[in-house]
């Protein structure tokens, strides 16, 4: 199982590199990254209800993070679907795709995107889980963006991530909760008692309903999946008819067995997997592009998945597993069909399509085959797992019977609507000459189509890769088989008034449309989703507007507010914990009584010198601090950097104007006083707070071994040469990059003057050919 | 010993903070120049203010902590090469602007002169792509892959 997941990555980075050299043929070789997980269906064969097998390799023990594959019978059946769509859309694509197009990503991508399926479909351990969901999210980003020149598919892409990694979010959070409720990061290991019990239990399950629902693209979070058809044809196959949004359905799979009991779950799931299907179907219904048609039959088709297996019973999963093979099958078909269409006529466009059914009679079939069972027409095999799922609503109560066969209804009917491009007068558009598709493109939809064929007139096969999962999703008990004749039962009855409905339907297509186009909504998932993200941009614009078009000083303002606050906020919080306050020393009076007369001085200073003068005592100040705190290296650089840096503002001085007033504005007056009084309060707090904070334990390594290993007797030299090289390597890079930056600096300067270089105040202008920075104001 | 370096250190780095908020650009070095003053007698002061021997191995024992020490004489000279750096920034924004006013040397950052309403901070990232207004939205008929006929 292991090697499942990993070879698609491995080969996908090998097909990247392929793309270029082989061309379209990498596809050979991506189906081949598919093989193991096909081979994963061989126990399946063997065993009904397959037997669990797990493979665990630890990866950070410490945090229960583990690569554990389980596969249960659930597992190994869906992971046999994706690798025989995966293989199946890759062999596809090889025919399909434009010999201009960039096979070496695509390819690439279609893999890393199947074996973060995999992996999410086999993984036992909750936090690699999330983790593979994530990826499905970025890689199913990168395919749907593919073309990502078109404003549509760029549009798609991002829409799809969005909204998933919402869900994303939810299921990260529902995951931690989980964990820590249960008392396992693993799916098996999980105490469920224990997490029926905690007050987690709710969170939990909601968080994860958001992430099965908007992966599934279940109302109102459907809006992504239609734009996401903008991928080519072959990823939309995989992606999103087999693999992608039935992730979704998986975790309520899986997960119902957990949350199942709470009567919440199949409150929430039942309803919004009913209202997904009537919605999905009526606007697909409507569509006129055939792979828009088949996309919200998909977000309707998975509603029905959703309420099937919300419903957290036997019956529920028994029918929702059997419809979950009939759908991968006839879905995955429909695409291929579509695909077949496209490439062929140039065109997806219903109204300008007709008659094909002479010039593509292969497709004509597979077409035929698909669409009737993804009507519920028998002897296919979505007849029979529409009888289930009416079995299972017809306990559950008339309403539920009733809109199940609502939303059929609409299923039968938009069905039908497909397959009207065969029937009719033939037409296509003007230039296209439609002739039967090469082996390449059929191939994979035929046996497709066969698989739905065979499932119907082989309901014991069908059942029998059904039960394979029976132990693992708790249906093993269930006594229901599939079968095309039942007798007459209250659910073939309802088929019947399912098709009657569909075919009116069909018949009063023209004032269905009329009612649509009236019934249509003016707020829909869409406009939200637009209103919000733009709500998003504007306000973060104003936001920047507001806050980083100021002047620096009141900039600078904004964020020293902003540090007050916290810091202010953490002050208030936290325990008073102050130190040691020793007897006060009179031999440093003095040199306190300097700083003062240091700090106060350059606060009144009315000239300039005067408050470098001021500054200088300062520094002569905590010069003398540092001699009379034993720290005698420091005195000496200090005094020396202080002596280079009044020499430095005196130069300075001589190019600069007279210093003048520059008052501030009242209020800005008071703002700054309280803001640097709230820093000096500060500093004062946290060096009380901190005193000791730096304590022995590093220090007498030092001074233990400064002469043994550093051959030096002035410990803090040797610190800062031997102990500490590369500290002080770093300090002198970065005082000789200031040093070419200053003489970068004073060179363009002298270059940039008007001759007379000790004249007055400088003309502003500086003469072509210099760099000069970009600044507006010329005051 | 230490509460009297904790105000001494607030009063500096307050001092320095409001420096830093002045107009005139020498004053916000000057501001800076405290402030450093400042962090450097507070990483000093943290670590304890003992009346120990200085870290000399030729003197008797015990030893103040000579870490702190090695930190704030990196500290001193980056200080140093800051203080230098911003006075020469000073002098060159004087000599291309003209004026030594902080506050009136604006932001060209954030605003793009052009947008008329002032409020979109970067003509680049207008927002999302949305599909082109011939399109809708959530449909679009194009059929075949760019890049010519797939074959």
């Amino acid at each position: 199982m292991t090697l499942a997941v990993f070879l698609p990555f491995l080969l996908a980075a090998l097909c990247a590199w392929l793309g270029p050299r082989l061309g379209r043929r990498t596809g050979y070789v991506a189906a081949l990254a598919f093989v193991p997980a096909l081979l994963l269906a061989l126990p399946l064969a063997g065993m009904p209800g397959a037997l669990p097998a797990l493979e665990v390799t630890r990866w950070v023990p410490t945090l229960g993070l583990a690569l554990a594959f389980r596969g249960d019978g659930f597992s190994l059946l869906f992971a046999t679907l994706i690798g025989v769509i995966g293989a199946l859309a890759s062999l596809y694509s090889v025919a399909y795709l434009s010999p201009h197009e960039r096979f070496g990503r695509f390819y690439a991508y279609l893999l890393l995107f199947g074996g973060s399926m995999l992996g999410l479909v086999l993984s036992d351990n909750l936090i690699a889980l999330f983790g593979f969901w994530e990826m499905t999210s970025v890689t199913s980003f990168l395919l749907i963006g593919l073309w990502h020149t078109r404003s549509a598919a760029r549009d798609g892409a991002v829409k799809a991530f969005l909204v998933s990694a919402l869900g994303g979010l939810g299921l990260l959070a529902a995951v931690a909760m989980i964990g820590l409720a249960g008392g396992s990061t693993t799916l098996s290991g999980l105490d469920v008692e224990a997490l029926r019990a905690s007050p987690l239990f709710t969170p939990a399950l909601l968080l994860t309903l958001l992430a099965a629902f908007t992966k599934s693209a279940q109302l109102p979070f459907h809006l992504w999946l239609p734009t996401a058809m903008e991928a080519p044809t072959p990823v939309s196959a995989f992606l999103h008819s087999a693999t992608m949004v039935k992730a979704g359905v998986l975790l309520v799979a899986k997960f119902g067995l957990l949350f199942g009991t709470s009567p919440l779950w199949s409150g929430i799931i039942v309803p919004v997997g009913l209202a997904t299907l009537v919605w999905g179907a009526w606007i697909a219904l409507r569509q006129t592009d055939l792979k828009a048609l088949l996309a919200y039959s998909t977000v309707s088709q998975l509603g029905l998945l959703m309420s099937l297996y919300g419903l957290a019973d036997a019956e529920g999963r028994f029918a929702a597993t059997a419809h979950l093979l009939n759908h991968a099958a006839f879905k995955a078909a429909l695409f291929f069909v579509v695909g077949i269409i496209d490439h062929e006529t140039g065109t997806r466009e219903l109204p300008r399509l007709g008659g094909l059914r002479k010039a593509l009679p292969v497709t004509f079939a597979v077409a035929l085959l698909a669409a009737l069972s993804m009507a519920g027409v028998p002897p296919l095999g979505g007849f029979i797992s529409k009888e289930l799922f009416y079995e299972a609503m017809l306990h559950q109560g008339p309403l539920f019977i009733g809109v199940a066969v609502a939303g059929s209804a609409l299923t039968f009917a938009y069905s039908f609507r497909l397959l009207r491009v065969f029937w009719g007068p033939p037409r296509s558009p003007p230039g296209a000459d439609p002739h039967e598709a090469p082996p390449g493109l059929t191939g994979p939809a035929a046996l497709l189509a066969l698989a739905a064929l065979t499932f119907g007139v082989w309901p014991g096969g069908a059942e029998a890769l059904t039960r394979t999962a029976q132990n693992a999703l708790d249906f093993a008990a269930y006594p229901g088989h599939l079968s095309l004749w039942h007798g007459v039962t209250p659910a073939l009855l309802a088929t019947f008034v399912t098709w009657g409905l569909g075919a009116a339907l069909i018949a009063q297509s023209a004032r269905v449309s009329t009612l649509g186009r009236r019934l249509t909504p003016r707020l829909n998932a869409n406009t939200v989703y637009y209103a919000l993200t733009e709500g998003v941009n504007v306000l973060s614009s104003r936001l920047i507007a507001r806050t980083q078009g100021l002047a620096l000083p009141d900039q600078l303002r904004i964020m020293l507010g902003a540090a007050a606050l916290i810091a202010g906020y953490g002050v208030w919080r936290s325990p008073q914990v102050f130190h040691a306050i020793g007897p006060l020393p009179l031999a440093l009076l003095p040199i306190a009584a300097l700083l003062v007369a240091g700090a106060l001085g350059v606060l009144l200073a009315r000239s300039r010198l005067t408050a470098v003068v001021a500054v200088g005592l300062t520094g002569f100040g905590s010069a003398a601090a540092f001699l009379g705190l034993r720290a005698p290296d420091l005195a000496l650089t200090q005094l020396l950097v202080e002596a280079v840096t009044v020499i430095l503002f005196l130069l300075v001085f001589r190019s600069l104007p007279r210093s003048r007033d520059l008052p501030r504005t009242r209020w800005r007056y008071g703002v700054d006083l309280l803001l640097a009084a709230s820093a000096g309060v500060g500093a004062t707090l946290l060096v009380l707070a901190g005193v000791r904070f730096l304590a022995p334990p590093i220090s007498p390594y030092y001074l233990a071994n400064s002469y043994e290993l550093g051959g030096g007797r002035n410990v803090v030299n040797v610190l800062l040469v031997d102990f500490r090289g590369f500290d002080t390597l770093g300090e002198i890079t970065v005082v000789g990059m200031v040093a070419l930056a200053v003489l970068g600096l004073v060179r363009v300067g002298k270059k940039g003057r008007a001759p007379g270089e000790a004249g007055p105040a400088p003309a502003p202008s500086t003469p072509p050919g210099t760099t000069r920075p970009k600044e507006k104001e010329e005051a | 010993m230490e509460t009297l370096f904790a105000l001494l250190i607030g009063l500096l780095i307050g001092t320095g903070v409001f420096l830093l908020l002045s107009r005139v650009i020498v004053r916000v070095v000057l501001g800076l120049s405290f402030i450093t003053y400042g962090g450097n007698l507070a990483i000093l002061t943290v670590a304890g203010l003992r009346e120990d021997a200085p870290p000399l191995l030729t003197l008797r024992g015990p030893y103040v902590d000579p870490l702190p020490q090695a930190l704030i004489l990196t500290a001193i000279v980056i200080g140093f090469a800051t203080t230098a750096l911003l006075l020469t920034v000073a002098l060159r924004a004087y000599q291309v602007a003209g004026h030594d006013d902080v506050e009136a040397f604006g932001d060209s950052l954030a605003r793009d002169p052009e947008a008329e309403d002032g409020l979109i901070a970067d003509p680049e990232h207008q927002g999302p792509d949305r599909p082109d207004p011939e399109e809708p939205r959530t449909l679009v008929y194009s059929a075949r892959p760019p890049g010519g006929d797939p074959s």
